[in-house]
């Protein structure tokens, strides 16, 4: 297989994997809004189970739990807090600033980065405990928008290499150069 | 595969090409790393390796027994389930083979009987074999020989993980109930049927290893066909035990049933059998329905543990989690899907996928089934890697667990290293996602390429062969792009 075919087969696949999230960030609008959610933990989810946003939007969020203690561990977000059972408000910490949790009644942040995070049960609650998660989608989502291309690409370079190297030295013993 | 014809393809169907390795590059790790060859010939080799491990799993047993009954702060559930279930998906089969079988416990006290020694080999008569063996000796039935068994027994006790996921005592239960399985067959059955046939875990270790970076060839197979008469890594020798896989390496061209258990290094009376490095996914040839269903069912069921474990839905863990919350007609649907999926859905779109390969290669002289069978290698790429693309987030997420319950390992509140108290963190879970895409793509990729050198050995003209894996080709992209949007989507 020639250098020239492995340079296009990369090539495409870049290509495809670019496609889907340009597109998705000259037509996306919102952003910038506020935002309520109220998330009610019990064993072993969240209800909401997912929540989608736009890219900018200001979140406040609530919590609360309706069996035993949960925690909420958002990831890439710095947000950790411990939501008991039959009480108001929340106790919220940043895992990076400390170990203190301070008693709040919602969290407030801005969600600057896109993708998928997860928020994740932090305090052992029951035998499902490591699973319990829900899931913050930040749209447009780059990362699944790229690779959702990039398997596109794949597919179609992959054949479209091994077709033309088949082709090029078709004289060549049969299976010579599949490397 | 050799031990059950009735099931393996025809083979002088197969094109010229078929060499059951995808390229002879390989590097001799004997030759390279001296040391290595030495330590696999000491007569003592396997009871050494295996030993500290029989230590620590009875260690194990013992604290799934009397430890604290909370998953999360029990060494077994969270060594076994979450460190040793990703140590052996992520790194010893693709780069070891079944490295897991020569060290794994089990076999231990069934092997000893049949041996009557630890270290020592008995030369003797037993069937057509050279070592005296004890116990009744008996082949494993022909039914049975294949991996059917394995394949149901997997599928069956994967359909209740969420039960042995989280429960120290069901561990327990399942994994002693197959230590005894293993001991008491070795009374009555040759050598290692357990492991051949019966051992839920085998299927999956034979079926990806043949993607494994090592393998355990002959080193010349001209010498096994010409000057050796005697065959002794299959029938033992008085320096090593007759192979307890029932494998003859001067045939052997694939991983799958092969324990590295180095007896016949040991027996080689040629010194003709290493140990080799090669490039990811060397063997390239499915052989069988059992086989296929293997990779159809281990696909399913990374699947199903994509969306019951690392997905948000509530209903769905509720329905797994059937000692808990006892809903049994959420159970049946759980479980219903999960076996049709596994048997009958993912099989069904693959006959599919392959009829149409037949219809664009345009070659009706080869059978679809054969198609199938074949192509369902590029299911083993495919799966290994969604399979790794699941343990990761695993292991990032649940790694704070490996390292405080190291400390207190029956969650009596000891504290041994001093990290009993280290709080649960993940570790740099916002990356974790790109680790998959990379894992997912990277899969696919090789289930392309694998799959275009599985049909080179179908078709001779290579258009031909690029057709006729379009449409299995095209279902890949679909399994990917769902293994996608349940992880990042
Ligand atoms: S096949 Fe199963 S029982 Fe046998 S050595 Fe491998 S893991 Fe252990
Ligand atoms: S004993 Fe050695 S030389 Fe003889 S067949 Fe086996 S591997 Fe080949
Ligand atoms: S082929 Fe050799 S290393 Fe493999 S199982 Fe048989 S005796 Fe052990
Ligand atoms: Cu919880």
């Amino acid at each position: 297989m020639t250098a020239k075919l492995v340079i296009l087969g990369v090539m495409i696949v870049i290509v495809c994997a670019l496609i889907p999230p340009l597109v998705a960030s000259s037509s996306s609008s919102g952003g910038g809004e506020k935002r309520e959610f109220f998330i009610k933990a019990r064993q072993y989810a969240y209800d909401p189970p997912r929540i989608i946003v736009n890219k900018g939007d200001e979140l406040h969020i609530r919590l609360a739990s309706l069996d035993v203690v949960h925690g909420f561990f958002l990831e890439g977000h710095d947000i950790d807090a411990l939501i008991e059972p039959g009480v108001r408000g929340f106790k919220l910490r940043h895992p990076s600033e400390g170990k203190e949790f301070t008693d709040v009644n919602e969290v407030v942040f801005t969600v600057e980065h896109t993708g998928k995070f997860r928020y994740r049960c932090s305090h052992t609650c029951g035998t499902l405990h490591p699973f319990m998660q829900g899931e913050l989608i930040v749209r447009p989502n780059y990362p699944f928008l790229a690779a959702s291309g990039g398997t596109v690409g794949i597919l179609i370079s992959t054949l479209l290499v091994i077709f033309l190297a088949g082709k090029k030295d078709k004289d060549a013993m049969p299976g010579g150069d599949v490397q | 595969m050799g031990n059950h014809p009735a099931n393996s393809v025809d083979k002088a169907k197969d094109a010229p090409k078929d060499s059951g390795q995808v390229k002879p590059f390989r590097i001799d790790l004997f030759k390279t790393i001296p040391f290595l060859k030495k330590f696999c010939k000491l007569r003592s080799f396997q009871f050494l390796v295996i030993f500290p491990n029989l230590v620590i799993f009875v260690f194990f047993l013992y604290a799934g027994l009397f430890g604290s009954r909370v998953g999360n702060r029990n060494i077994i559930i969270i060594f076994v389930w979450i460190f040793w279930w990703f140590l052996l998906i992520t790194f010893m089969v693709p780069f070891a083979s079944r490295v897991w079988c020569v060290v794994c416990p089990f076999p231990f006290f069934g092997e000893w009987f049949q041996r009557g020694a630890l270290i020592k080999v008995r030369s003797g008569k037993t069937g057509g074999l050279r070592n005296k063996m004890f116990g009744l000796n008996k082949k494993w039935p022909k039914a049975l020989s294949n991996i059917w068994l394995q394949d149901i027994g997997f599928l069956a006790l994967c359909t209740f993980s969420a039960l042995f996921l989280t429960r120290p005592i069901v561990s327990v239960i399942v994994l002693g109930g197959l230590f005894v399985i293993a001991t008491i067959l070795a009374f009555f059955y040759r050598q290692r049927a357990f492991c051949m046939y019966v051992c839920p875990v085998s299927g999956f270790q034979g079926l990806y290893a043949m993607t494994s970076m090592i393998e355990l060839r002959a080193v010349d197979p001209e010498v096994c066909r010409r000057e050796c008469k005697t065959k002794n890594c299959l029938t033992g020798s008085e320096k090593g035990w007759a192979c307890p896989w029932y494998q003859y390496v001067g045939k052997m061209e694939r991983n799958n049933y092969c324990g590295l258990c180095m007896e016949c290094v040991k027996s080689c009376p040629n010194d003709n059998i290493s140990v080799f490095a090669r490039p990811f996914c060397g063997d390239i040839h499915v052989k069988g329905y059992d086989e296929s269903w293997k990779a159809f069912i281990m696909l399913a069921l990374a699947m199903v543990y994509a969306v019951t474990l690392l997905g948000p839905w509530g209903t769905i863990k509720e329905w797994a989690n059937i000692a808990e919350v006892g809903n049994w007609k959420g159970f049946g649907i759980y479980a219903g899907i999960i076996w049709f999926t596994a048997l009958i859905g993912i099989p069904a779109v693959w006959a599919l996928a392959s009829w149409l390969g037949k219809l664009l290669a345009g070659d009706r002289s080869i059978p679809t089934k054969e198609i199938f069978i074949k192509y369902s290698y590029m299911l083993v790429p495919l799966g290994l890697l969604a399979w790794i693309a699941f343990s990761f987030p695993l292991i990032m997420i649940n790694g704070a667990y490996i390292i405080s319950t190291i400390s207190d390992p029956l969650g009596w509140g000891w504290d041994l290293f001093g990290t009993a108290d280290i709080p649960w963190r993940p570790i740099l879970p916002e990356y974790t996602i790109y680790i998959q895409i990379l894992l997912l793509l990277f899969g696919l990729f090789f289930a392309l390429k694998r799959g275009y050198d599985v049909s080179l050995t179908l078709y001779q003209d290579k258009s031909q062969a690029v057709r006729s894996l379009i449409p299995t080709g095209v279902v890949c992209a679909v399994i990917i792009f769902a293994f996608l949007r349940l992880f990042i989507g």
